[in-house]
């Protein structure tokens, strides 16, 4: 199964990834990202990447 | 060693006609220099994507503490905004979670509410002109709702905000006269800390809890300690000059790349649902925010070109959004774009702390616009007139069918 890591050291709370991939990502209380599972199905592979890839700070990492 | 400012080509970035339309200008300056200069102030500019991110994630040498070189009309640094980390990040703990995605989605109604009364105010008409009609008013009446403020007090705050913004816009004798400028940045600033003074000191002896902004920064705690009252004021002087003009802006520069390119217009009828990828994408493709400035703690070296300690440094976020290393095709607006990095919120530490208020705020209003007033264009014979800086667009009259 994939994994999804977020550096939370980079994370400034654009909030790209929980907009576009909800399933994947969701915002804490300052809206920075949470992964709501490290590890996830694949069916839901693509929308982590959509998150992956429309992080403006680039601090998500998906993992096969 | 780096080459000097010498070597560096001049590009005028203040230009009415740079604001009009500034892409091919952009394009020019990233394959010029990688540090540009201003004309007349020459003072250095950053264009391309990588540079502008790593100037934007490097506060240490690129600081945001300058508030007595923007004269604004401050009398201290606007909090978070002109202050660095690490205090900036102690006050951002405190205000993010009140412009969290999920708090802004709770003014959503009230938004589409004010949206939908000023276009009933003029639909019937057939035409507006569309900055005074509807791109200044919406975000201020949102501003005035976020933190708890009476609807009557917006006319006033409008005065305020372009009497320190825009000075000439009140009194056009200062259109030539800086110094006078300067002045009435200095008058109006003052008004505003009078302002917030008197509505802070009613709040504290009202005593009462309510749920707006101004409450919680009130009784909001930093390690245990309530903010100072200058604190406090110095947060409400970032909310109004950040809050009100870059949302107007970006409404005026949306329309009118709508209102110029139909085909583009009729996607969005016909598919409602590409309003937020639009807005993200004419975000990038328009940036009306074009740069924001940082001054030099050192001296320092991009792409082989010396930047000296203490220069106040232009970041042309603009610039940096249709750059083709970054994005393929930059120069077609696609509403699908597969990845949308665009720096128009800025990056690093300093992310516009309104961004989720902002994003909500265009989206409601471009719904509601396009669902009443589908077609519409400019008004023929009439050519639309940007600011330079902040693009907003001064006149951009509209007409439609009735």
């Amino acid at each position: 199964m994939p994994r999804v890591r977020v550096d939370l050291a980079k994370c400034v709370g654009h909030g790209r990834c929980y907009v576009l991939a909800p399933e994947v990502f969701d915002e804490d209380e300052r809206g920075h990202c949470v992964v709501t599972a490290a590890e996830i199905p694949d069916s839901l592979a693509e929308d982590a990447r959509r998150g992956e890839r429309n992080c403006p700070e680039q601090a998500i990492r998906v993992e096969d | 060693m780096p080459k000097g400012r010498d070597e560096a080509p001049q590009f005028n970035i203040f230009s009415a006609e740079f604001a009009r339309c500034p892409q091919p200008v952009y394009a020019q300056m990233r394959k010029a220099c990688p540090v540009t200069r201003t004309t007349l102030t020459d003072q250095p500019v950053l264009s391309r994507y990588e540079d502008v991110a790593w100037a934007l994630r490097h506060p240490e040498i690129f600081s945001s503490a300058m508030d007595m070189q923007m004269a604004l009309g401050t009398e201290r640094p606007m909090i978070p905004q002109q202050i660095d980390p690490p205090a900036q990040t102690r006050y951002r703990r405190l205000l993010d979670p009140h412009f969290s995605r999920r708090k802004m989605e709770a003014l959503m109604p009230s938004i589409r509410r004010h949206a939908n009364a000023l276009i009933d105010s003029f639909i019937d008409a057939g035409e507006c002109e569309f900055d005074e009609a509807f791109a200044i008013p919406l975000p201020c009446t949102a501003f005035l709702d976020l933190l708890g403020l009476p609807e009557q007090d917006l006319a006033l705050f409008l005065e305020i905000k372009d009497g320190i913004i825009r000075p000439a816009k009140l009194r056009p004798e200062l259109a030539a006269d800086l110094e006078g400028q300067k002045q009435a940045r200095v008058g109006s600033g003052k008004r505003l800390y009078q302002y917030f003074e008197r509505t802070l000191e009613e709040r504290r002896r009202l005593g009462s809890e309510r749920d707006d902004l101004l409450s919680s920064i009130l009784s909001a705690e930093i390690d245990g300690e309530k903010l100072s009252h200058t604190e406090i004021l110095d947060i409400c002087f970032l909310l109004l000059l950040a809050g009100l003009d870059t949302v107007t802006a970006t409404l005026g520069c949306n329309i009118a790349y709508l209102a110029t390119n139909p085909d583009q217009r009729r996607r969005l009828l016909e598919r409602p649902g590409l309003v937020p990828g639009a807005v993200e994408e004419l975000m990038r493709w328009e940036t009306p925010v074009t740069a924001v400035p940082r001054l030099a703690t050192r001296d320092v070296e991009v792409g082989g070109m010396a930047i000296e300690q203490g220069e106040l440094v232009t970041l042309l976020i603009g610039a940096a959004n249709t750059d083709e290393s970054h994005f393929p095709d930059a120069d077609t607006v696609d509403f699908e774009r597969e990845r949308n990095i665009h720096m128009a919120f800025g990056a690093g530490p300093h992310r516009c702390l309104g961004s989720h208020l902002a994003r909500m705020e265009l989206c409601v209003a471009m719904e509601e616009w396009h669902r009443r007033i589908p077609d519409y264009r400019i008004k023929p014979g009439e050519t639309p007139r940007f600011s330079p800086g902040i693009r907003e667009a001064l006149y951009l009259p509209l007409v439609w069918e009735r």
